[in-house]
């Protein structure tokens, strides 16, 4: 009982804390909805050109409209840069169709083999940045959708002396299977929950790498991409480090999509597994506090520890009813096109993510992009030996993942 | 190059997904050409049977709504990304032994084809209609579907008719078809998102679909790729 009464009560707190988050989402959406709408911002009048640099690797799910919604930007003067690593890279087709659909657009599709640090998405970048020609650079990952006021949106927070950082929110779109449901519903929940509450509630800088703003004079003062090389989350170091500057880093009104349709569970898994590592390494104890912000997962454990009685069964499917309705109200929030069926997988998802929040703690090593690194402190990357004893516990580990696939 | 894929399967037939989210998938991820192919089965055996009981087939009644669907997705297709989708069925012979059980691709149809009509009629009827025949998955698959080689084992009989051979398809390569030299295509027999990442089939030719039917059946600037995120 006393162990039943302890797990309830990390629930309870745990269910608060969410209360938090949504308060936070609210809030922010209240605040930055409200007065401005797409083109009413245009009053600002400073529309300065921008580079726009996508690094593409893979196809993404929905990656011919994710480019060509940048194609329609109501916006005076930009490029886009699509750089790739080889021409054999499938998105190097779709980038070609979007430049040959749009040939009145600044397109350029960059393809060099960049291997200067260990970040592959950084290593895209570093080429892209070179051959830029305007003083702002907007960082966009490939597999988002934005709408036609998005850089009137964010360039608007330029204006404002002492910013030198803009980055954006992200809703997940989509989701036709369980895998992408699971990954819009934990961006739409957790992620936006956790990312509004820092920004709104702590102050934190909040920087989400998917979109990211920036003066060129600015990265080049923290030590532009060449610092960042060689670490996973460049996002966050780079967002710390501006700040640590003296700049502001700020989360703009603009909402962007993430479109998630065919996933498999398996991604979904690999990717919050490697993210769960990340945020392990840069953030230590505070790590813990993501456990106790997940009350789903904190009332199944009585369930499972204790035994399913009427009572350990009760508490869990009460949790988990008032945790899928307060992911419904965020999702219907932010507008999100998930049916509501979709939220009863909610509780189900945060169990998954309360399982592999354990993996970071047991393995310092992730795979991105088909290479092994270890991460260490800050993201810090180092390439994983491939002689010697510790290289066969690695081999180890890639037989039995085989095996399982 | 064209990349294609010319076995693609919806939830008109045994697909999961509907037609307009397929044709999406294809053309976000790049595709110059693909045919829609769901399967007309046959009704003679008790396996054809069942699919026609749980509508996994395309029938007489509903071949022109078909059609008309996929029309109106090729419309779309071309105007957004260029791509073009070819009206087809799989005539799907099913009988519980393999070696009468055999599929057939017909490309850029226009009419109704019966799967109960005897292999001659089907292939003379193709020919009319001046669709494209191909014979797919013809040998041994690796995955837990039923084998179909009654086409295989009578090409000295059939080949005539055969425009092309599926020399692979989704995971699986036919090398045995390959030593025979027919000319070939290789596709994803897509049914799910997942099987996008397989076989296809690369051309060098115009995107037009005379140019495609000509380059296949001429069988020069044919080649296949495995097709991998």
């Amino acid at each position: 009982m006393v162990l039943f009464l302890i797990f309830a009560t990390l629930s309870i707190i745990g269910l608060f804390a969410y209360t938090a988050q949504i308060w936070a989402v609210r809030s922010y959406r209240s605040l930055h909805t409200a007065p401005h709408s797409g083109e009413n911002n245009s009053c600002t009048n400073f529309f300065p050109p921008i580079s726009i640099l996508k690094p593409l690797k893979g196809l993404d799910d929905n990656l011919f409209d994710n480019l060509e919604s940048f194609c329609h930007q109501d916006y005076p003067q930009y490029e886009i840069i699509f750089s790739l690593q080889n021409e054999n890279d499938p998105a190097f087709k779709v980038a070609r169709m979007i430049k040959d659909k749009y040939p009145q657009k600044n397109i350029t599709i960059h393809v060099e083999r960049c291997s200067s640090g260990l970040n592959p998405k950084v290593n895209n970048l570093i080429p892209a940045y070179r051959i830029s020609k305007y003083p702002y650079i907007l960082i966009s990952d490939s597999n988002v959708t934005v709408r036609r006021h998005y850089l009137k949106e964010i360039i608007r927070n330029m204006a404002t002396p002492g910013v030198g950082l803009v980055s954006n929110l992200i809703r997940g779109m989509g989701g036709y299977s369980v895998g992408a449901v699971f990954e819009n519903l934990h961006l739409n929940t957790f992620v936006m929950g956790s990312v509004s509450f820092l920004d709104r509630f702590l102050k934190m800088p909040c920087v989400v790498g998917k979109s990211m703003l920036m003066r060129k004079t600015d990265l080049e003062a923290i030590g532009g991409f060449m610092g960042v090389k060689d670490v996973l989350a460049e996002d966050y170091v780079i967002g710390k480090r501006m700040h640590e500057s003296g700049k502001r880093v700020i989360l703009s009104r603009h909402m962007i999509d993430n479109v998630n349709e065919y996933w498999g569970i398996r991604k979904f898994l690999n990717r919050h597994t490697r993210w769960g590592k990340l945020r392990w390494q840069i953030g230590g104890a505070k790590y813990c506090s993501e456990l106790l912000c997940n009350p789903v997962f904190m009332a199944f454990l009585p369930l499972i520890i204790l035994g399913p009685t009427r009572l350990t069964f009760a508490f869990a499917a009460a949790v988990s009813l008032c945790k899928a309705m307060g992911d419904f109200i965020i999702g219907r929030r932010i507008g999100t096109d998930l049916k509501a069926s979709s939220y009863v997988l909610g509780p189900l998802k945060d169990v998954l993510i309360g399982v592999i929040w354990f993996v970071p703690l047991l393995s310092n090593t992730v795979i991105w992009r088909g290479n092994r690194y270890i991460i260490g402190k800050d993201s810090q990357l180092s390439s994983c030996p491939e002689t010697g004893i510790s290289s066969w516990r690695y081999r180890i580990f890639d037989t039995i993942r085989a095996r399982v696939a | 190059m064209l990349l294609c894929d010319f076995h693609i399967h919806t939830k008109y037939s045994d697909g999961s997904i509907e037609l307009n989210k397929v044709v999406d998938l294809y053309g976000q991820a790049g595709f110059d050409a693909v045919a829609i192919t769901d399967h007309v089965v046959n009704k003679d055996s008790s396996i054809g049977k069942l699919a026609h009981r749980f509508r996994y087939t395309v029938r007489e009644d509903n071949f022109i709504e078909y059609m008309e669907a996929i029309q109106y997705e090729a419309a779309r297709a071309w105007s957004k990304y260029g791509m073009l989708v070819i009206p087809g069925i799989e005539i799907s012979k099913n009988y519980i032994d393999s070696d009468k059980s055999a599929h057939i691709l017909l490309l850029d149809l226009k009419g109704f084809v019966s799967a109960c009509w005897d292999y001659e009629k089907i292939f003379l009827e193709a020919k009319r209609q001046d669709a494209l025949t191909v014979a797919c998955h013809p040998h041994t698959m690796s995955d837990m579907s039923k084998d179909t080689y009654h086409l295989w084992n009578n090409r000295d009989r059939y080949a005539k008719y055969i425009d092309a051979w599926e020399i692979a398809n989704r995971d699986d390569v036919f090398n045995v078809v390959s030593l025979k030299k027919y000319p070939y295509i290789a596709n994803s027999d897509f049914h799910k998102a997942r099987h996008l990442y397989s076989w296809k089939t690369l051309l060098n030719c115009k995107k037009d679909v005379g140019a495609i039917k000509q380059c296949i059946r001429h069988n020069k600037g044919v080649a296949i790729t495995l097709f991998r995120n």
